[in-house]
């Protein structure tokens, strides 16, 4: 006895498993890109507040960071798909589970949320790496506080966590796969459906992992575009 | 970039070299040589292979039938062979036993010419039907109400490929099919209104309706869309190993075991009462070829 499995690589193009990865990977892409836009707009919000004069809005943004990045992902998704709706009361959640593609809305609200929560913690390392006597001197300019955030502390403290961001942007991609575990046929799911036609998992699997790692590859060099694009002037570079 | 592909591409090829299954002679042999058989069992296959909170363990007809299995073997070695049990689902029962992690799957698993085409499967030991879970003041009395209801099944599960196979032909339409890793998951879609049906065998059916809070909130359908042999899940070109396991299912149909152990999961005091048919009854008595005391002793 030994290693009794005979690869069939072409199960990745044959019809129709090689169109199941790519509509997983269009589903995987959608909702990446869906979470990561819900993810970098709260996270800056919620990444801001925690840094603010006003103790209520601190106590809040740290309560929102602590309670979701500390619940796996996975756990999580669970939680908004199955126990989610019932928070709206009986009748609303009874209408809220007939929406249909419920988990794909789900996935891309509890990704978004779960990152988020990990983006405004980049963000106030970024707020904390800026120097006191910055923020001073823009309020000397008389500046008032939500103008000294929205004009100069934001956009440098973004571009100072470009590349923490970029791996957050990669993680957006890579946990989609959880949302297989609420039934999205997302690339990972798809390349199950085809072990489960064929028995050919590792060759799906394999396929899976190279569509993910272009995908990644692709993410790391739009980033570096933005990167350069956005360097600050004077800072050491590579 | 190119490197970077070639490197990434030299190191999957590394990480299948290292994961080849580590299996040096026959089943048989490995038991001896460590006295424990590694047993998949999985973890929401009432009556058959469930894990039971109140103990924490596996427990089932399927778990029974694994220890008489553990029995024969101990007779066989003259040492007590001890059972090692490891969770598997529906999606990782066949390459969990081809790559060896367990021995043997002994669980509710539907017996189909695609799977023996990677595993081998013991004799049948069981018949079953897909059909659906509905609440009892449904009114899902045939196919053509399925039109437009939200149905669940299990990933990887006959029953969802059954389902697919019908609405590929047309039979009926579903709003909706939702996708699920487990069937206790499956019964808290259908609790939370996120399906109006559950769908698997018929036995699985009863056994997620028993364990409910409010069994009499729901029923199983009249109807069935496809018939599901079940059978326990062998490493191929193993037939030393095979040969044991069939002959534990035999002897014990012919001691009168199985029937007790059925009894005891499937009668009507059990765990999930189901009606032994004749025709069932009748293909017991019949598979069980000639067999005598001390078969399990080492020719």
């Amino acid at each position: 006895m030994g290693l009794t499995y005979e690869f069939d690589w072409g199960v990745l193009w044959r019809y129709p498993y090689g169109m199941w990865l790519l509509k997983g990977l269009g589903l995987t892409i959608a909702i990446g890109m869906a979470a990561w836009i819900i993810a970098l707009a709260l996270g800056i919000l919620i990444g801001t507040l925690r840094i603010t004069r006003y103790r209520l809005l601190r106590w809040f943004g740290t309560a929102y960071v602590e309670v979701l990045r500390n619940i796996p992902l996975l756990v999580q998704l669970f939680f908004w798909f199955y126990a989610g709706p019932m928070l709206f009361g009986e009748t609303l959640s009874r209408k809220i589970n007939h929406i249909s593609g419920l988990n794909i809305w789900v996935s891309i609200i509890g990704i978004g949320l779960y990152t988020a929560s990990r983006v405004a913690e980049h963000v106030r390392a970024g707020f904390a790496s800026i120097g006191r006597d910055q923020y001073q001197a823009v309020l000397s300019t008389g500046m008032t506080q939500i103008q000294m955030y929205r004009y100069v502390i934001i956009p440098y403290a973004l571009r100072l966590i470009i590349p923490p961001l970029t791996t957050e942007f990669l993680t957006v991609f890579k946990n989609t796969s959880i949302a297989m575990t609420i039934g999205v046929a997302e690339l990972t799911f798809q390349s199950y459906q085809i072990d489960a036609d064929t028995f050919h998992g590792l060759e799906a699997t394999t396929g899976a992992m190279f569509i993910y790692l272009i995908l990644g590859i692709t993410v790391v060099k739009f980033m570096n575009i933005v990167e350069k694009k956005y360097k600050i002037q004077g800072l050491v570079g590579r | 970039m190119r490197k970077l592909f070639l490197s990434a591409f030299i190191a999957c090829l590394a990480l299948f070299l290292l994961s080849g299954p580590v299996l040096a002679g026959s089943t048989m042999d490995r038991i001896e040589k460590t006295g424990k058989i590694k047993l998949g069992f999985r973890e929401g296959s009432i009556p058959f292979a469930y894990i039971d909170p109140k103990v924490g363990k596996h427990v089932g007809f399927s778990v029974d039938m694994a220890g008489l299995l553990a029995e024969n073997l101990s007779k066989r070695f003259g040492k007590k062979i001890e059972i090692e049990p490891f969770t598997v689902t529906v999606k990782t029962r066949i390459p969990m036993v081809v790559n060896g992690t367990v021995d043997v799957e002994m669980g509710s698993t539907t017996y189909t010419a695609k799977r023996e085409e990677v595993a081998d499967f013991s004799l049948i030991f069981f018949f079953s039907e897909t059909t659906f879970l509905v609440p009892k003041d449904s009114g899902i009395k045939t196919l053509a109400d399925l039109n437009g209801k939200r149905i669940g099944a299990a990933r990887g599960s006959t029953n969802l490929q059954a389902i697919e196979k019908l609405v590929k032909e047309g039979k009926f339409k579903p709003a909706d099919i939702l996708v699920v890793e487990t069937h206790p998951q499956g019964m808290l879609a259908l609790k939370s209104g996120k399906i109006d049906v559950y769908s698997t065998d018929r036995s699985l059916l009863e056994g997620l309706r028993m364990k409910d809070k409010n069994p009499d909130k729901w029923t199983t359908v009249d109807f069935a869309i496809a018939y599901e042999p079940y059978a326990y899940i062998v490493r191929e070109n193993d037939s030393d190993f095979r040969d044991f396991v069939n002959n534990t299912i035999v002897w014990s149909i012919k001691t009168g075991k199985f029937f007790e152990l059925y009894e005891k999961w499937m009668g009507p005091k059990g765990v999930v009462p189901i009606k032994m048919s004749q025709a069932y009854k009748d293909y017991l008595q019949m598979i069980v070829y000639p067999i005598s005391d001390g078969w399990w002793k080492k020719k």
